[in-house]
């Protein structure tokens, strides 16, 4: 049987031996996955996709032909319609030959978006097979051109970073391609979020949106004022009328018109970039990352994890100072190389195409919150730089501050780049031979290709020296602590010193709703609860990682499949769930009554059996609550839920994921821990039991009591399902329920306790007192990693471990 | 070698003597081999071989001016591995110092073309996520490229950071 630290000879089957104490949260899992089913789903884009190529190439033939029958100048249009008699054909042909390649290209699309792997193929003579690690995923935008918005289509392009690799899988189902995209950015943040999880719950969909909080809005009157007043087209246009000016002067506007037809196409194309694709344009906020929609016919909606962004450039044009607006670009990994800003359903770099400074500052808030940019001392370039930059010499500016490099240059169009340290890729200095002569040199920062070129020019060399050296101490630096972030986000346990922040940050949640510490009313592991008003709680969760918004939302989806279900007491409902103060939240239905666990010291003995009575058939009716999924599961957590073959695997699986914790106290305390680990599976394995919901942390201080209508009191509610709620044995409540109760801390908790149990076993037979043994073990190793913060918790632990008379208390 | 190019207390590794003779060589007869085509031709068809000899002429200028700075260019390549990060400089008119971190190493590359391996010589470039990051070191012996290359992949390796 199972092992506990090393033995050899294992004879199977055998539950999987302890894990070592630094193993880590994979070899948890491990047994954890072999549950699971094993055959991958390989996908397919959807049907119709050959449909929509085909008839965006008839589109772009259109266009083809249809330019040519446009007047160019020549007096003679190059077609004519009895050309239309072999040009018809043609275009059938074409079509024909473009559905039949888009459908074998379609047939042979397939990819697989799994917990463990992004894998796309394609090809059907060349196989081609990408397989992307999902910390590299740089963006992921979806994007809906016209043709697929008709039919609810949409493509998801991903951006893997170096070189030309963006991935496109077109089209999806639009609510397909929103759920991936959701699932991918989860990952590509260093989440364990699992797939299944974020799927079809479709609840668990609408919650991230309407996470989403719109950040900045570009009205389409600002958007074309904008155009209207930018450098580029006041160049354009300027090269127009001045042409169109001379030419009439000179009478010779008949030929000088052909001339003018570039100029106006690049005019049109100017528009269709800058005011058609940008249209709508919404910047938003959501839980992981920033995301941009826009677009008039095709619509596109770009989702960039913040710490993805390389780099970032503010500019002005001279006309948009008077209305002090601003636009922004970003250099993100894979945007620069793609054709970019030329096809208007591609991609752009564009963080806000136009705004007010008082919105960059609410972008630049979520993209570098840390940083003030007005704070940071600039330095200038010296006068004698005027040598080489006549009138732009006064706007050179450099600067840096603990965490970015601004480089500032510009008269007509003020441009100002800003670079994170952390996103150094290297530092150049570079010196021509004039410079030398007036011993000047420029610092270049390097950026991936982009919109953002971050170089300080013209300093004095012994400046340049300096701002280069010290720029790559600050890099290291920078990336040192982007290490650490990025190991703590990926260990979800808060290191201790966070509690106080934490503190901080519940006080100013609770002051955004408008209530203090004194509304208080309960905590559990994961969160602390608070009166909102008669109806309503607000649950805040502890940490700032991700962990609790999968948590929450997978609460709320339990909460709803159990709406209409009468388990005879009251269960939680999940009104809103959101983030405020970078807290997780969310607003319960407040159940009535009073908390079990403060009532039972107050009340007299005859009261109180009355109602543990009660307590003891909430335990017994919480099978009652229909679980969600078939078999033995667990239900709420990480990559749940997630089923299992046996109840024995399950609670293993259970035990694996905790004991890593406790294992060296536990080896310490009770040398023949191994004995009774594997003593402990063999029981389990003799267990027979149905499925049923189990609460799993069902306790005096989860319940609710209050007084029945004829004065007795009895328990009506049970809170805080969590990520111990399970699929399995209903004893196991039946188990908790008296566990827990031994645990209180009045004076008679042991002889309660011990009463509770001889009503168990008189209403459920005699041979439940083994199982409750058995289970009272399991919570034994279950909690024992409470020997971290609870040693009174622990002591009992290690009581029911003990092979002694206290084994069985009621015996 | 001034200040502002000196690398932070170390002195700087120097690329191979041979890559200057290679250098040479090339400089000797790259000009007159390109100028050589149009001279023969011009003076196959027209006739006029004069015009071949300015040609000529022009061509044994470039090679000479040339061949004159293939020693300052040579000597003004160098670089130096640091704890954390790679220095090249380079440049005699247009001077360039460029320091990558090894942390931001994508890959490193080790090439030979057919006269560098003629005269057992290799080049190694660092790679970052930007294309503006010039890092290559070329006129190397084969077995420093590889230590350079097997050194900067396992420096790379210890200090790599999310992009």
């Amino acid at each position: 049987m199972s092992q506990f630290p090393s033995q050899q000879d294992q004879p199977r089957p055998s539950p999987p031996p302890m894990p070592e104490q630094g193993g880590s949260r994979t070899a948890n899992l491990a047994p954890a996955v072999s549950g699971a089913p094993v055959v991958k789903q390989t996908e397919r884009p959807h049907p119709l996709t050959p449909f929509i190529r085909g008839w965006l190439v008839l589109v772009a033939i259109v266009i083809g032909f249809g330019r040519d029958w446009l007047p160019n100048g020549s007096n003679e249009p190059r077609m004519s319609v009895s050309d239309l008699q072999w040009v018809l054909p043609l275009i059938a042909v074409i079509v024909v030959v473009a559905a039949v390649v888009g459908f074998v290209s379609w047939y042979f699309t397939r990819f697989v978006i799994d917990d463990e792997e992004l894998r796309i193929e394609t090809g059907a003579l060349f196989k081609n097979s990408k397989r992307v690690p999902f910390e590299r995923l740089q963006s992921i935008d979806v994007i809906q051109p016209f043709a697929a918005r008709m039919f609810g289509l949409a493509e998801l392009r991903l951006e893997v970073g170096a070189g030309n690799s963006t991935i496109k899988l077109r089209y999806l189902a639009r609510s397909n391609a929103a759920q991936l995209r959701d699932y991918l950015l989860a990952r590509a943040h260093g989440e364990q979020a699992s797939r299944s999880h974020i799927g079809p719950a479709s609840s668990v969909m609408t919650d991230l949106s309407s996470a989403e909080r719109p950040l900045v809005t570009v009205s389409a009157k600002r958007l074309v004022a904008a155009f209207v007043l930018s450098t580029e087209w006041l160049v354009t246009m300027g090269i127009a009328v001045l042409a169109i000016g001379i030419s009439a002067q000179q009478q010779v506007v008949g030929y000088a018109l052909p001339g003018l037809i570039p100029l106006l196409i690049g005019g049109v194309t100017m528009i269709g970039r800058r005011v058609v694709s940008m249209f709508h344009f919404t910047l938003a906020q959501s839980p992981r990352g920033l995301r941009v929609t826009r677009g008039l016919t095709n619509l596109t909606s770009q989702s960039v994890p913040v710490d993805r962004i390389q780099g970032i450039k503010i500019s002005q044009p001279l006309l948009w100072r008077p209305f002090g607006w601003h636009r922004v670009d970003v250099d993100i990994l894979g945007y620069g190389t793609s054709a970019g800003e030329n096809n208007e359903s591609d991609a752009t770099s564009v963080l806000l195409p136009v705004a007010t400074a008082d919105q960059v500052q609410l972008a630049l808030d979520e993209v570098m919150p840390q940083v003030d940019l007005n704070a940071v001392p600039m330095h200038r370039s010296p006068s004698r730089a005027r040598w080489f930059n006549w009138f732009t010499a006064q706007t050179l500016r450099y600067g840096w501050d603990p965490s970015v490099l601004i480089t500032e240059h510009g008269l007509l169009t003020r441009v100002r780049n800003i670079v994170p340290h952390a996103k150094t890729q290297s530092v150049r200095i570079e010196q021509g031979p004039l410079q030398r002569r007036l011993r000047l040199a420029d610092v270049h920062v390097d950026t991936p290709k982009g919109p953002v070129n971050a170089v300080a020019r013209e300093l004095d060399e012994a400046a340049a020296r300096e701002l280069a050296l010290s720029q790559l101490d600050r890099a290291r630096a920078a990336r040192g602590l982007d290490r650490e972030r990025l190991a703590q986000r990926r260990s979800p346990q808060p290191a201790p010193d966070r509690r106080q922040a934490d503190e901080l940050a519940d006080r100013e949640a609770l002051a955004r709703f408008g209530i203090d510490e004194s509304a208080f009313l309960g905590s559990g592991s994961e969160s602390r609860v608070f009166a909102l008003d008669e109806n309503l709680v607000l649950r805040l969760y502890r940490s700032r990682h991700e962990g609790p918004a999968e948590v929450a939302a997978q609460l709320r989806g339990l909460y709803d499949f159990w709406n209409g279900a009468d388990p005879g007491f009251e269960v939680p409902r999940i009104v809103d769930t959101g983030e405020v103060a970078g807290r997780m939240y969310t607003m319960d239905r407040r159940l009535s009554g009073r908390n079990f666990s403060g009532w039972l010291p107050e009340a007299a003995e005859d009261e109180r059996r009355s109602a543990l009575r009660s307590y003891l058939r909430v335990a017994m009716s919480i099978s009652r609550l229909p679980s969600p999924v078939a078999g033995f599961a667990r239900l709420v957590g990480e990559g749940a839920p997630q089923q299992f073959g046996s109840l024995a695997e399950l609670l293993s699986a259970q035990l694996q994921r905790v004991i890593g914790a406790s294992r060296d106290r536990l080896e310490a305390d009770l040398p023949d821990v191994a004995e009774i680990w594997t003593q402990w599976h063999r029981d389990i394995a003799g267990r027979a039991s149905s499925p049923y919901l189990v609460h799993g942390d069902l306790c005096p201080a989860n319940a609710l009591c209050s007084r029945g209508p004829d004065g007795t009191p009895v328990v009506t509610g049970v809170l805080d399902f969590s990520p111990h709620t399970l699929a399995a044995d209903p004893l196991m409540d039946v188990t908790g329920a008296i566990c827990f109760l031994e645990l209180e801390s009045y004076p008679e908790a042991a002889a309660d306790a011990a009463w509770l149990t001889e009503q168990a076993v008189a209403e459920l037979g005699e041979d439940i007192r083994h199982w409750i043994g058995v289970y009272r073990r399991f919570y034994a190793f279950y909690f024992s990693s409470a020997h971290h913060f609870d040693e009174h918790l622990y002591a009992w632990c290690l009581r029911q471990l003990r092979p002694s008379p206290v084994f069985e208390p009621s015996s | 070698m001034d200040e502002l190019f000196a690398p932070p207390t170390y002195a700087w590794n120097r690329l191979s003597p041979k890559y200057r003779t290679l250098r040479r060589l090339t400089s000797l007869l790259v000009a007159p081999i390109l100028f050589s085509v149009p001279a023969i031709v011009v003076g196959l068809v027209s006739g006029e071989w004069w015009i071949s000899a300015i040609l000529w002429g022009i061509a044994a200028v470039i090679a000479v001016s040339r061949l004159l700075l293939v020693d300052r260019n040579w000597r003004s390549w160098g670089y130096v591995e640091r704890e954390d990060d790679l220095y090249i400089t380079h440049g005699v008119l247009f001077r360039t110092l460029v320091a990558v971190p090894y942390g931001r190493m994508q890959l490193v590359e080790v090439e030979s073309g057919p006269l560098e391996r003629a005269f057992g010589l290799a080049s190694v470039t660092l790679h970052t996520a930007s294309a503006s990051t010039d890092a290559t070191i070329p006129g190397l012996t084969p077995d420093e490229a590889a230590r350079l290359r097997d050194r900067l992949t396992e420096l790379g390796e210890a200090q790599a950071s999310g992009l």
